[in-house]
């Protein structure tokens, strides 16, 4: 019924459509935690990218600098995961928390968040030097449903980060945290007043965003490489896709992560990887001009 | 009850708030009232912890000085705010709900958020979001998430602002209410000196910061003092 070509192009597509949700649902999270912190505290993180590579970075060390590879994504789970939840906060009471009590702080705290990321992007190179590492895949091998084939760290990866999104949406809904979050996220003084500490709810929202990044970082540095530089494009994806959704969109966000996913992998599949950013900063300018309030934002 | 002893508040050169004292009895309803510009709600923010302060404020025997705003909150002193300071996307029952559970101490108390929610006549709007409801609706949501956390003390800042005759009433028969089956000391900023005269047993009135008065409305409305600063010949020879 359909030739051999036909039939060639369709695995192809799919292949690539695989490739799309695997990434786009790591954009998802990373995009899912932007929102999240940007929606609470009203603060641009532009480090948010390096917490990505953090947690690729701590994830390599455990398995290949501590030689504990035996423990494999567990024990890395198990340690990175924490550890990431510490310094998020501990870096939120530190250098964030302070500059919230000033004039202007939404400025000075995009300025302080530029300077940790060309901190922590230097502190890379010096510890893990300038070569690239990778991270070996969550689960070997292939699912076959008959002719189509599916690898499954690409199921992983898709399966992880959605679970990921869920958890966390059911925390903020049925949680004593997550209404706290939601309250502050709406009105943090209208919280102060009957008792939340919002301060608190600041930089635990700030240590769960750093989570959910460095998680995709994990997660993405099986099919990527950890590059100490690699941060800045990173936050800038989570940006665009921040942008497309609509700042302060979970669900905006959701949808626009697919969206830049899938573009980035059939523009890459079509034409060439190096077109893909392209492609990712012609729909950012597009967005901006046409649509500035994203796909799901308030607008003014 | 509540003591406020030598509090004095400066924004740079600016006294906002000049040695002020005043104490405020368990079951009175007290007023605070003046100019524009006085210092009424610099007091409210000192007291519930949004500035820090010289001098020393005491709430049941506590000293309040340097806690924060949800500290004092969850220590029994309970505001509002002139603007309706409400969760927009949430229903009036989780934000009922937010005061339950983080403010009063004991934990989310279903049965006192059901008796709020009937005292305040909510029941109808009780899984509306709070963004939908009219002026009137949001300022008794705001004072229900402040019963909600099960206050000593219950401040409201400008109550009546915004509103028409017939709310006015409604608002001042809700606040004696909550005042006489509640057992809540309440203290009310207010500019409707009627008001004031109608619901409280004391009234302080500030100028500049500084007490220029603090004693029975009837006799407050009286002082010279306060005729020449705040309330004028006409209101004091009318009333």
């Amino acid at each position: 019924m359909f030739s051999e070509d036909t039939i060639l192009l369709f695995y192809e597509i799919t292949d690539v459509i695989i490739a799309g949700l695997s990434t786009g649902s790591v954009y998802a999270l990373m995009a899912v935690g932007m929102t999240l912190v940007y929606g609470v505290t009203k603060a641009f993180n532009f480090a948010y990218g390096d917490f990505f590579n953090m947690g690729g970075y701590l994830a390599w060390m455990i398995m290949f600098g501590l030689g504990l590879e035996f423990g494999g994504y567990p024990l890395v789970m198990i340690l990175v995961l924490p550890i990431l939840f510490i310094v998020g906060y501990a870096l939120e009471k530190l250098l964030v928390a302070p500059l919230r009590k000033r004039e202007d702080w939404e400025n000075k705290v995009m300025m302080m968040t530029l300077g940790l990321a060309l901190f922590l992007t230097s502190l890379y190179m010096v510890v893990f030097g300038v070569r690239m590492k990778s991270l070996p895949p969550i689960l070997e091998g292939t699912l076959e449903v008959g002719q189509l084939v599916f690898a499954y760290q690409d199921i992983m990866i898709f399966v992880m980060s959605i679970s990921s999104i869920l958890a966390l949406g059911w925390v903020l809904n049925n949680t004593r945290v997550g209404l706290a979050v939601r309250a502050v996220a709406q009105n943090p003084v209208g919280a102060t007043i009957v008792g939340i500490p919002k301060e608190k709810i600041f930089a635990t929202t700030f240590a769960i965003s750093t989570v959910m990044v460095g998680f995709g970082g994990i997660l993405l540095s099986q099919k990527w490489f950890i590059n100490p530089n690699s941060g800045g494009i990173i936050m800038v994806k989570a940006w665009v896709v921040t942008a497309l959704g609509g700042m302060g969109s979970i669900r905006g966000g959701l949808f626009a992560a697919f969206i830049i996913g899938m573009l980035e992998a059939f523009v890459g599949w079509f034409f060439g990887m190096s077109y893909s950013m392209i492609a990712l900063f012609g729909l950012l300018l597009a967005t901006l001009v046409f649509r500035p309030q994203g796909l799901m934002g308030k607008g003014e | 009850m509540l003591a406020l002893k030598n509090v004095t508040k400066k924004f740079g050169e600016l006294i906002a708030v000049n040695d002020l004292s005043f104490t405020v009895e368990q079951g009175q309803i007290f007023g605070i009232a003046g100019p524009n510009g006085a210092g009424k709600s610099t007091v409210y923010n000192l007291i519930t912890g949004f500035y820090p302060y010289e001098g020393e404020i005491v709430f049941n025997g506590k000293n309040l000085s340097g806690m924060p705003p949800y500290k004092i909150a969850r220590a029994g002193i309970a505001r509002t705010f002139q603007i309706p300071q409400i969760f927009p996307s949430l229903t009036v029952d989780t934000s009922l709900n937010v005061g339950s559970r983080f403010g009063s101490g004991t934990g989310l108390d279903p049965a006192h958020v059901d008796k709020i929610i009937e005292f305040l006549e909510l029941s109808e709007d009780r899984f509306t979001k709070t963004n939908k409801l009219n002026l009137m609706g949001k300022k008794k949501l705001m004072i229900g998430a402040a019963l909600a956390t099960k206050p000593g003390i219950l401040m409201l800042d400008e109550p009546m602002a915004g509103s028409n005759a017939r709310e006015i009433k409604a608002l001042m028969d809700l606040i004696l209410r909550i005042n006489q089956e509640m057992g809540l000391t309440i203290i009310i900023i207010e500019h409707f000196m009627k008001v004031l005269t109608e619901l409280t047993q004391e009234l302080l009135i500030i100028e500049s910061g500084s007490m220029i008065c603090c004693d029975s409305p009837e006799k407050a409305t009286r002082d010279p003092k306060v005729i020449e600063s705040y309330i004028g010949d006409a209101y004091a020879e009318n009333n």
